[in-house]
């Protein structure tokens, strides 16, 4: 069969459209703002106050110190014996994400929030009647309104460029409170100041694989022929995209449907018993549960996994001949396969998740009197929840891990967020 | 051999309590406000709270942000006295003002601080 050779293209020459937002180091930057005794301290957030528990945001005076996203507690504090770690406080966060919606919706209705701290605003079809003033002026304007509308110690990094990937590059470009435009003109001069890895989505496997082919710069993976990145490097359409977002071409104007919904847990036993266990368990079912009927859903599948102190790793799943939605639902099954794990060593971490995720018939009424009461309990509970505070009413199971595992900030998507934050 | 654990376990509560956070948890009376325009609205903060028989004048509001308890609505209030930073709770349908904790300025003594103002 005679292999089509891809059509080669020119740069994308269009005016830039889209400017991204990333607020600097947000959860650190916030805590600086609520808090203006931090400020110009070195300052870490993470999800709880543990020696293993891990820095999700760092300030920028710790990072100047070498603290990284991802460190533990105590590899920071090697690194910054001041260095100050607080714990996540999501309201904070959704207020600053909300105000970060609404000035992003004041400029255009084709808003994407990445995740809590970037947003993309996609100006095509503005620029006529609303939106005349340059990018770069809407984009000093924005920063003022964030200072305004929020606190004088928020900043944030602004791209502009003709794609979303090219405006994320832009927005990194300067760190803090940058604002830089990547068009046609200045573009190869931009990606030779950079790094393979410095390009959203190239890490170390795809840097592996690009270096396998030749291609050791930007540069010279923006001047590598389609039919190089399709068929030896990616060896797949994802170098076709990779082909066109380097040249400033749309094509991660996507979005995903939910595939799994769940929860892990570390764990805060050094030995945890096996009740302890069961209790964290059921109360991840139960949160599981929530996610699954606050996107409407019910799930056939059920995963459970646990890692061991060791590091070893065991999982176990299955599909059901019915879909579910309650937390006593997913719990029963979740324990099924639970009771199935090896017991050699104390666990560290849990986790549980559902797939085969189906639209929920929750409103359906059944025949069987017993899946009816089923249905009228979870609605009851979700009532009284609903209106006096998260787990006012909850299963016994759980009762011994209510405020032990807290809901905390979720990498990357903002799904589950206005959920987090309705929570008491 | 004990003795080492006992120093290292001392050690990790040490590097534990960085964040000198003092949980207070009781309703306080706010006796001066301040009003400030904000994105065209009046809005009201707190000046003068009045707990354990002292006076603390805030100097800064830090953020002001609502969160929810079941149904109803807090304000919550992250102010400084340029010594210490205290969160304040106003519930919006008991129209009561609780300090929640207050975080001293024990940690990383050596650094200044920058203020807005």
């Amino acid at each position: 069969m005679p292999r089509i050779s891809l059509p080669s293209l020119l740069v994308n020459t269009e005016r830039p459209q889209i400017l991204h937002i990333d607020l600097n180091s947000c959860f650190a930057t916030v805590e600086q703002q609520a808090r203006p005794l931090l400020r110009g301290r070195p300052v870490g957030v993470t999800n709880r106050l543990t020696k293993n528990a891990c820095v999700v945001a760092a300030s920028y005076e710790a990072k100047a110190l070498g603290v990284k996203v991802g460190m533990t507690f105590s590899e920071a504090r090697v690194l910054a014996p001041d260095l100050i770690m607080i714990e996540t406080d999501p309201p904070k966060y959704h207020y600053v994400y909300k105000k970060l919606i609404k000035i992003m919706r004041s400029y255009s209705p084709n808003i994407g929030m990445k995740s809590i701290d970037e947003g993309v605003i996609d100006f095509n079809g503005t620029r006529t009647n609303v939106n005349q003033q340059p990018l770069v002026v809407i984009g000093h304007e924005i920063k003022q309104r964030l200072r305004d509308e929020v606190g004088p110690w928020m900043k944030c990094n602004i791209g502009i460029a003709p794609n979303r990937f090219l405006a994320k590059t832009a927005a990194s470009l300067h760190k803090p409170d940058g604002l830089d435009v990547i068009t046609h003109k200045n573009l190869r001069q931009t990606l030779s100041s950079l790094q393979l890895t410095d390009l959203t989505g190239i890490a170390e496997r795809n840097q592996a694989r690009l270096n396998a082919a030749g291609i050791y710069t930007p540069l010279q993976f923006l001047d590598a022929p389609a039919d190089v990145l399709v068929r030896k490097v990616f060896r797949s359409v994802c170098g076709e995209d990779w082909y066109k977002r380097l040249r400033g071409y749309e094509v991660d104007d996507l979005e995903h449907s939910i595939k799994t919904v769940g929860r892990q847990f570390v764990l805060d036993e050094q030995q945890p018993t096996e009740e302890s266990l069961q209790a964290r368990l059921s109360y991840m079912c139960e949160t599981t549960a929530l996610k699954l009927r606050y996107n409407n859903l019910a799930a056939y599948g059920v995963r459970v996994y646990i890692r061991y102190k060791s590091g070893d790793y065991w999982y176990e799943r299955k599909m059901f001949k019915t879909p579910v939605f309650s937390g006593s639902d997913v719990y029963r099954r979740a324990i099924l396969l639970f009771n199935r794990r090896p017991h050699y060593d104390y666990a560290r971490e849990m986790g549980i998740s559902c797939y085969g995720l189906t639209p929920s018939n929750q409103n359906q009424v059944s025949l069987l009197e017993e899946a009816n009461r089923q249905i009228w309990l979870t609605e009851a509970m979700d009532t009284i929840n609903g209106q006096y505070g998260e787990f006012t009413i909850t299963y016994a199971s759980s009762l011994p891990s209510r405020g032990l595992i807290k809901q905390k900030i979720p990498f990357g998507s903002t799904r589950y967020f206005e959920l987090l934050c309705n929570r008491a | 051999m004990k003795a080492l654990f006992t120093f290292i376990n001392f050690q990790s509560l040490k590097e534990l309590k960085m964040d000198q956070t003092t949980l207070i948890n009781k309703d306080v009376s706010i006796v001066a406000y301040y009003f400030k325009n904000a994105n065209h609205r009046l809005r009201c903060f707190p000046k003068r709270m009045e707990y354990d028989g002292r006076r603390v004048n805030f100097t800064e509001t830090g953020l002001v942000h609502p969160t929810k308890k079941g149904q109803r609505t807090i304000h919550v209030f992250d102010m400084t006295d340029g010594n210490a930073d205290y969160r304040l709770e106003f519930d919006a349908q008991n129209l009561t003002w609780k300090l929640i904790c207050i975080s001293d300025t024990h940690y990383a003594a050596h650094i200044t601080p920058v203020f807005a103002s």
